[in-house]
């Protein structure tokens, strides 16, 4: 059983004085997804970085994070099991697909890692991708791949960042189903500035540009 | 691109062919004149088989072997001191001031920094005195404590407080390129600790891009001689060191040119073996990367990471310290921990000791500085210019290859020639070694500005000399200025290519540290090694403050 994600009373105030958003709480229940919304500069990126525990030391940041029962404030962003994908996919470039899934998984023997990211691979509709260079794969390939990263590490909550600004509008509606039906175990956090990118049953959280100027 | 008169492309390739040819001329005839007089080919410089001779020397084994452990040792441990400084100080508040301190202490040429650490280390050095004798007990110099140490490390020590910087700037340039931030976080994301994720999303992908640079280092490490001068042992000494006392020696220019030539194919041999090694490495590593392991966030490795690093520069600094003061010290009793008195004789009532090693090694400075950026102008035009492709491999020659080797060839060519002793000799030589640095810094700048700024001024009619110093210049007066500072740091920096094409005519500063050292009082020796230090120092300060000045005055007009 997975847990709920919850911040509360979350203030962000940049070193110059503006505040990015004052007093925020909200919870993503497992299977639910949360639209953060809102023009550039809003502060989306900046929740998500302070949720992963990467915000930059001079930003001021004070509020709560539980993961179910756990507070996560203070606890390093590796122990945290949070996964995270990016606008960008990042798939390292000097690892294989396969080299990349391994990288996400957690140790184990080498022939039951293998059949996990061959499986993996089938599911999401790139069988025979593995030993590809990831630089040869299309974008819709790539965020598929980076999206199975963050999930064979077994994430106990997903944080999106624009995850497919990136992508064609012929791909895009394709990858948004993939990522909706791999995530819908997981406390989902989507931060996006196009509607069209929020599913259907996701709740929508509005962030207002009147800060940060 | 702009389209150019034919005419202009033709005179810009064969500005740029003079260029190449120039700096690949004396390449040639260092490697001709050292091979040669090698194998007792010119009996008019010497004469016998040189390699016959330098293997039944006594002292050639013992050195050989010297510099190959302390060559080796200093180059794997600038590459330690860059990783721990990379994984245990990027992204914390000391990044930035480390970058920041980096190039003032990469400006200190060798020998300043190498007599400033027998200052510092010495046994009535800084460092002793200031815990003497309440903490050690001792009223009189420890007599068992010797710097330099007969076993090179303190020649070690110096290399890698000297070269360190430079590696650890190489890479630092190449962090954004990497996505670094980003590789961090996605991997911190999926478990892995901050270590792991430097050694298995960063480091693999950042040493081929540094990799050329530590050859440079390993290169420079196995053949220095004013830093083995101050800081090696003497019996034996490092080759390098053994090789120029041959050359001094009538008759024994076999001999040297033969050592100069096994320190070159060794050097090669060696670049051999470490591409090896990197492959080995690499292979583990990459079985190593997926293996799941997400290693552990250990914070107090990270910490005593972080305290090396600040410790070494701390050290650097200090080692400026203690030539700045004991270039102002009138009498300074053991184990005082400061002078007893000061005095400002050293600067000014020894002009004639300062004035004219200064006024040397400015005019060499000054040539070096523009003749390498008019040089390096011609050849990034012609390449801007489609006239030629990219040949950055060759500028990077006559690093890898032993000063010591082609300077003895420039020796001997330059006798032949009677040209040895000339002015415009040792220019020349400083210009060989200053322009790959120059060309290196301003290409990437260069080659990555926007045409559209180019091709924006041309339209609105000016000619190629207008864009080429109304546009392109000032936009890219950072890297220019930096480059010149760098011209300038090792053009004041080089001994060698003085000493040995100088004939004893050029007293630079580089040379009256090195040879003043051991025979000429403490404090002139210091008050000469703040002066060599001073002139890079503040060509730096100025190419950093210049462009802030001018983006002040636009954001004010």
């Amino acid at each position: 059983m997975m847990d709920a994600l919850r911040v509360d009373k979350l203030t962000i105030t940049l070193p110059n004085g503006i505040i990015l958003c004052e007093q925020l709480s909200f919870t993503i229940e497992p299977g639910r997804v949360l639209a953060l919304m809102g023009p550039s500069g809003s502060g989306k990126s900046t929740i998500l970085s302070w949720i992963t525990g990467t915000l930059p030391k001079a930003i001021q940041a004070s509020g709560e994070i539980w993961l179910g029962e756990t507070s996560l404030l203070g606890v390093q962003t590796e122990k945290r099991r949070l996964g995270l994908m990016l606008q960008q996919d990042y798939l390292f470039p000097h690892m294989s697909v396969e080299q990349n899934l391994k990288f996400g998984l957690k140790a184990g023997s080498k022939a039951e890692r293998t059949a996990i990211v061959h499986s993996s691979l089938e599911s999401a509709g790139l069988a025979g991708l593995q030993h590809a260079n990831p630089a040869t794969l299309s974008g819709g390939q790539r965020s598929r791949v980076s999206l199975l990263r963050s999930l064979l590490s077994e994430p106990s909550a997903l944080l999106l960042d624009e995850p497919f600004a990136r992508l064609d509008a012929q791909r895009r509606e394709q990858i948004r189903q993939f990522t909706w039906e791999a995530c819908s175990q997981l406390p989902v956090l989507l931060v996006t500035h196009d509607s069209e990118d929020v599913p259907d049953h996701a709740d929508v959280l509005e962030l207002a540009d009147n800060h940060a100027g | 691109m702009l389209q150019f008169s034919s005419n202009r492309g033709h005179l810009s390739a064969l500005l740029a062919v003079g260029v190449v040819l120039l700096f690949c001329l004396p390449i040639v005839l260092g490697l001709v004149g050292t091979v040669i007089p090698a194998f007792g080919l010119m009996p008019a410089l010497s004469e016998g088989n040189g390699f016959v001779q330098l293997v039944n020397d006594p002292r050639f084994a013992p050195s050989l072997w010297l510099t190959l452990k302390t060559g080796v040792a200093a180059s794997l441990l600038v590459l330690l001191v860059t990783i721990v400084a990379l994984v245990c100080l990027h992204q914390t508040r000391w990044w930035r001031w480390l970058l920041t301190a980096m190039p003032p202490l990469l400006a200190i040429p060798h020998a300043a920094m190498a007599v400033g650490l027998v200052f510092l280390f010495a046994p009535s050095g800084w460092i002793v005195r200031l815990f003497s004798p309440w903490l050690t007990g001792w009223e009189r110099p420890p007599s068992d404590w010797v710097v330099p140490d007969a076993g090179g490390w303190s020649l070690v020590a110096g290399l890698v407080m000297k070269e360190a910087p430079f590696l650890l700037l190489a890479a630092a340039a190449q962090l954004p390129s990497l996505d670094v931030d980003a590789s961090l976080r996605i991997g911190r994301t999926l478990g892995y600790s901050p270590a792991r994720c430097w050694s298995r999303l960063v480091l693999p992908r950042l040493y081929p891009r540094i990799r050329l640079t530590l050859f440079v280092i390993l290169a420079f490490n196995l053949s220095v001689v004013d830093m083995a001068l101050i800081l090696g042992p003497g019996n034996p000494p490092t080759l390098a060191v053994l090789l120029l006392s041959y050359v001094n020696e009538p008759g024994a220019r076999a001999v040297a040119s033969a050592g100069a030539l096994l320190l070159a194919v060794g050097m090669a041999l060696f670049f051999i073996v470490v591409i090896g090694v990197e492959r080995i490495v690499a292979g583990l590593a990459a079985i190593r990367r997926t293996s799941g392991n997400r290693g552990h966030g250990f914070g107090f490795f990270r910490q005593i990471g972080q305290h090396f690093v600040i410790l070494l520069c701390s050290l650097s600094v200090l080692t400026l310290a203690s030539l700045l003061v004991w270039s102002i010290t009138q009498r300074w009793r053991f184990p005082s921990a400061l002078p007893d008195n000061f005095t400002s004789r050293h600067w000014l009532g020894r002009a004639d000791l300062l004035l004219s090693p200064l006024w040397s090694t400015i005019l060499f400075a000054a040539f070096s500085c523009i003749a390498t950026l008019v040089a390096a102008i011609i050849w990034l035009e012609a390449e801007r210019l489609g006239r030629f492709k990219k040949i950055d491999w060759l500028w990077y020659v006559p690093l890898f290859i032993p000063q010591i080797t082609l300077l003895f060839g420039w020796q001997a060519a330059s006798l032949l020639l009677s040209a040895d002793g000339l002015w415009l000799t040792v220019a020349y030589a400083h210009w060989v070694y200053t322009l790959p640095y120059v060309i290196l810094i301003m290409a990437v700048a260069w080659r990555e500005l926007d045409p559209n700024w180019s091709n924006a001024a041309a339209l609105l009619g000016a000619g190629y000399w207008r864009v080429l110093f109304r546009i392109r210049l000032p936009l890219l007066i950072k890297p220019v200025l930096q480059a010149m500072a760098v011209a300038v740091a090792v053009s004041v920096a080089q001994y060698l290519p003085t000493a040995l094409l100088g004939a004893g005519r050029h007293n630079t500063l580089a040379i009256e540290v090195v040879t003043s050292f051991g025979g000429v009082d403490r404090r002139i020796i210091a008050t000469l090694a703040v002066l060599q230090s001073l002139l890079p120092l503040l060509v730096f300060s100025m190419a950093l403050a210049v462009p802030a000045v001018l983006q002040r005055r636009r954001s004010i007009a």
